[in-house]
């Protein structure tokens, strides 16, 4: 083994990065020891790896697109550029061990050296740790040119087969707990005494969503002013779209008058970024964060309770699964992002309201935060840097074996995936068509509450298959709540590319996904005049199984819809539609909604149509109209029904021998369950 | 082997002079297909009930049609008796040496092999949709085409040398564009595509047998025609010799179809599953391409063309990529079902259908 003393780090954008590589980085601290840090410019570790006294350098790196796009080009690009930029920097540096810690930053010095590996012009070994448990796309590719990848979770080791090891998150050897009077001391901000101390932030980059709610809260927070004290790391995004920073201050000048805004600020203080978090965690009582592994793993280490407001549509939804895992255990409380329609767009959001209710409810709760601190304490395990300087010293030998058996027992959350999930539902509503109810797949209240959410995030998605994905699903958990959002998502009517409207294409919001929304309607059975109106616009509906469903709801909501009288005239046109399925659903609604006036005479005209199917239907329209006993002179039909062409193209086949076979079936079944009763 | 022996008897003892009778493509050609149409009859009854105390059986699969759940239970792999019994009649009667022949055949028994994994996998794991991936099925099938184009193109095509890149198309004398740079990709995408698109159209009973017979039916009085010197020359078609020999394997081929539909007709008592309707699209699409009739197959194959084009348009650009059904149903047969016609109606209609098309092909013989 030979002596350290040259290490390079890398790996950064984000708080969440930066701060493993520095802690894994102090490892190798000594007089002999030189570091550099390789990272890119304008994000958090220019300010904050200078300030450890290690030299940086910059190279060109974009995020990993995921999806071809013009950014796909920018990203390959960059990365050229970036790995071009790092082998210079390898070749000079001259690195004994590379340690990256993930993130699109790392990616560049990770290709170089495996580069330069092969061409025999290093000798660097090179490390790899991940933070979150499920890796991205650009994390899973760079696993296979290093020598180890140490992971945060145990079902991460199944990403990086043969190479992972389970650590644990590495912490900086500051994160530990200080005496709140020592805390107060060093923050450079006042706080006043007999207070809770709330922390509220989004990481190191901040989160819109979050920032949002909270400007939001601190409106129904204003009559505990005098009990409570919130310190709100806004975060240090600064990007055209959002600028963290400007806009909380806009958003808290909109929302609130002058006066409003001196009562806040007696209790409430903002600032973009914490260089000395472990001072204010050790001043708060509560803290308010997302889920990434970094601020999870610092909660606990702290021994703080705390709220998570998960952010949703990950890779993976690993936020969301951290924060679950954790709850779980009763170490956290979580808020779930909602999806909900703001200026005719869906997007995710946390209402302010509902953010100040919960902090509340666990502020007052001391017994309850104590216990979850408690819990708190004890969910992650805090020795990661110990575990890796072993390996990386040469001290622990096979540590493989360890890590399959972790991964054996570590699978798993115990609910379904999204496209599974479908399948369970789909069934057992199949197998009960009158009394189905999501809770006979999902039985427990929270798990509900929390698939309906998974399912809500997904008609943000931006392929249609999950969206569409994410509509059956919400149907068929039965989330009325989602009822608004899924009519934003029906009436965008953005049309697609020229290419896809060749070929029959019509809005981004396909065909299926729109067919799919009305079904979801007829199961949840609500309406509103929204929901009419959705039936109205689907009735003209360029596709036609989106006509024929918005018929088929018609039949279903019947009486109870309304605006019958426009309806009735939209659907009798369907009447004339030249697809099958369209004049089957439209010929039965009118039997549904209809009376002898404006839907009889339509349709005993259609005594001789061509198709077999549609007279069929014809025919149950009439009979549906007898039966609700709104013919006056049942003589008339009577007439005109003898004029029906009755011939038939198809037939329902009667195999003998199997019917007697599934009679025999039956039978036996039911002795069967003769036997087990008593 | 009847050929062999007795052209060897004839030519060496005058007493056997009657056996010149082999020397005649006709004459062999309906021995063949009594032959193939006799042990078809006499071997599937027993080859049924081999099958179902096997277990190989057609499993449950969703395509949402009354017809489709009560075919569960019918034995599958009725394939084996086709291909059995074409080979069996093949080796009596033919000349085992032309290579139009062998290449046929091989292209029957490669994609027949195929299914015949498909179909035992299906039977395996007792799931109608879990087979043989179609990665897999295609990359078998690629292999093959690539295989089978290399030999057209190589020394031991049984294709006369000047008409090895030439791509004819119906109605015209001269061939359409004559490279073979052009050319073996197109039969490299032919063989594939049509060597798939009976395994789509086999969804009811007897629908993918008669059509299968009457496009090897004509493609045999194309073989027959265009392997003999005088007619090809009077046709104005380029005289293929050898190619005669086809005629032979066209009616086993017949033989073993009619056979089979004796009872694959509705109610089906066996189906010929994966195996089969594969075995048949590869010798189809090998015949089609050493008779240099490919362009014809897109008229003379119309029901199997319109089956695959539907189901594959249907699939890949509608559900997958448009998010839409562009057809009421797919593939053509299912839709048929769908506006309301009896399986019985919507195979007949078919049959009629196929029938006209190779009336038509066989009318771009001397319209040209």
């Amino acid at each position: 083994m030979q002596d350290i003393k040259r290490v390079l780090l890398t790996g950064g954008g984000t708080a969440g990065h930066v701060n493993p590589a520095l802690a894994i980085g102090s490892i190798f601290a000594g007089a002999e020891t030189r570091f550099l840090f390789v990272g890119i410019r304008g994000r958090v570790e220019e300010d904050v790896v200078p300030r450890e006294g290690i030299p940086i350098k910059f190279i060109r790196a974009s995020r990993y697109p995921g999806r071809y796009s013009p950014e796909m080009a920018r990203f390959l690009v960059n990365l050229l550029i970036g790995s071009i930029q790092s082998i210079f920097i390898l070749l000079r540096f001259r690195p004994d061990i590379i340690v990256g810690t993930g993130g699109y930053v790392a990616a560049p010095i990770m290709i170089a050296s495996a580069l330069l590996k092969k061409l025999r012009l290093s000798r660097a070994r090179i490390y790899m740790h991940e933070q979150n448990s499920v890796p991205g796309k650009l994390n899973r590719l760079m696993g296979r040119f290093v020598h180890k990848v140490f992971v945060t979770f145990s079902e991460t080791l199944s990403f990086f087969p043969g190479r992972g090891m389970l650590v644990g998150y590495p912490l900086r050897k500051q994160i530990s707990r200080e005496s709140r009077e020592e805390a107060i001391q060093k923050i450079d901000f006042k706080i006043p005494e007999g207070r809770k101390i709330v922390l509220v932030f989004g990481g190191s980059q901040g989160s819109r969503i979050m920032n949002q709610a909270l400007v939001d809260a601190l409106g129904h927070l204003l009559p505990y002013r005098d009990s409570l004290f919130i310190i709100h790391g806004v975060g240090l995004f600064n990007k055209k779209e959002y600028h963290a920073v400007r806009d909380t201050e806009e958003r808290l000048r909109r929302a609130y008058s002058e006066t409003q805004i001196k009562d806040i600020e007696t209790f409430y203080t903002y600032h973009p970024f914490f260089y000395d978090i472990e001072n204010v965690y050790a001043v708060s009582d509560l803290v308010v964060a997302r889920a990434g592994s970094g601020s999870l793993n610092e909660i606990s280490a702290m021994g703080l309770p705390a709220l998570i407001i998960p952010k949703s549509n990950l890779p993976g939804n690993h936020q969301v699964l951290n924060a679950r895992s954790m709850e779980k255990a009763g170490a956290v409380d979580i808020l779930y992002e909602q999806i909900a329609v703001e200026n005719n767009k869906l997007s995710e959001t946390v209402s302010g309201k509902r953010l100040a209710e919960k902090l509340l409810s666990l502020i007052q709760n001391d017994e309850r935060l104590k216990e979850m601190g408690a819990i708190s304490r004890t969910f992650f395990n805090q020795d990661a840097l110990v575990r890796i300087e072993k390996h990386i010293r040469g001290e622990t030998a096979t540590d493989n074996d360890s890590d399959l058996l972790l991964m054996k027992s570590g699978k798993g959350y115990g609910l379904p995936n999204n496209p599974s999930l479908l399948r369970r539902l789909e069934r057992e509503a199949e197998k009960h068509r009158h009394d189905y109810r999501p809770e006979m797949v999902v039985p427990r209240p929270q798990d509900l509450e929390y698939l309906k959410n998974r399912a809500g995030t997904l008609l943000l998605h931006s392929s249609w298959q999950h969206r569409n994905l994410g509509v059956k699903l919400l149907g068929l958990l039965g989330a009325k709540e989602k009822i608004p959002a899924m009519l934003a998502l029906y009436f965008e009517r953005k049309p697609v590319l020229w290419v896809k409207k060749l070929l029959g294409g019509d809005f981004e919001q396909v065909g299926f996904i729109r067919r799919n929304i009305l079904t979801a309607l007829v199961r949840l059975d609500e309406l509103s005049p929204e929901i009419e109106e959705a039936l109205l616009a689907g009735v003209t509906d360029p596709y036609y199984e989106v006509r024929a469903q918005a018929a088929h709801a018609v039949a279903h909501f019947g009486a109870r819809l309304a605006s019958t009288q426009t309806l009735l005239i939209a659907v009798k046109k369907l009447l004339e539609d030249s697809n099958i399925d369209v004049t089957v659903a439209a010929a039965e609604a009118l039997g549904q909604i209809g009376g002898e006036q404006d839907a009889l005479p339509a349709l005993l005209g259609m005594w001789d149509t061509r198709l077999w199917k549609v007279r069929a239907a014809v025919l149950r329209g009439i009979l549906h109209l007898v039966k609700r006993g709104v013919i006056g002179n049942p003589e008339a039909i009577e007439d005109q029904a003898t004029k029906f062409i009755l011939t038939s193209t198809d037939f329902r086949p009667h195999f003998e021998i199997k019917a007697v076979y599934r009679h025999l079936m039956e039978l036996i079944e039911m002795e069967k369950e003769k036997r087990i009763a008593p | 082997m009847i050929y062999f022996l007795g052209k060897f008897l004839h030519t060496q003892f005058e007493a056997f002079s009657f056996l010149r009778l082999v020397d005649y493509i006709t004459a062999r050609a309906i021995g063949a297909a009594l032959t193939a149409i006799l042990l078809t009859l006499f071997f599937t009854p027993i080859f049924i009930r081999f099958l179902h105390r096997r277990g190989f059986v057609d499993q449950w699969r969703n395509t949402g049609t009354v017809s489709s759940y009560d075919k569960t239970g019918t034995p599958a792999m009725g394939g084996v008796i086709i291909i059995g019994c074409i080979l069996v009649s093949c080796l009596l009667w033919c000349n085992l040496i032309n290579g139009y022949l062998v290449s046929v055949l091989t292209g029957m028994v490669f994609f027949g092999i195929i299914g015949m994994i498909d179909d035992v996998a299906k039977a395996r794991r007792k799931s109608g949709d879990h087979g043989l991936s179609e990665a897999k099925k295609l990359l078998l099938q690629a292999g093959f085409a690539a295989a089978f184009t290399v030999y057209l193109a190589g020394p031991f095509s049984p294709l006369p040398a000047d008409q090895i890149g030439a791509f004819y198309i119906p109605f015209l004398k001269a061939p359409l564009y004559d490279s073979v740079l052009f050319y073996l990709p197109v039969v490299f995408l032919f063989v594939i595509v049509v060597g798939n698109s009976v395994n789509i159209t086999d969804g009811l009973d007897g629908l993918a047998i008669v059509p299968s017979v009457f496009v090897i039916g004509v493609l045999g009085v194309f073989g027959y025609l265009l392997g003999r010197i005088d007619y090809a020359r009077y046709l104005n078609y380029s005289y293929l010799p050898g190619a005669g020999e086809l005629v032979v394997f066209s009616a086993a081929f017949i033989g073993a179809g009619i056979g089979f539909l004796w009872f694959n007709a509705y109610p089906a008592q066996v189906i010929m599953g994966d195996t089969g309707s594969l075995a048949i699209g590869g010798c189809m699409a090998v015949l089609s391409v050493v008779l240099k009739q490919e362009a014809l197959f897109l008229i003379l194959g119309g029901v199997f063309v319109a089956e695959a084009a539907s189901s594959q348009i249907q699939d890949k650009i509608g559900i997958r990529w448009l998010g839409r059904r562009i057809f009421l149903r797919a593939p053509l047969h299912h839709a048929m079902q769908h506006k309301g016609l009896a399986e019985t109606k919507v195979v007949i209609r078919l049959w009629i259908t196929a029938g006209i098309l190779a009336l038509i092909a066989l009318a771009t013989l001397k319209l040209r």
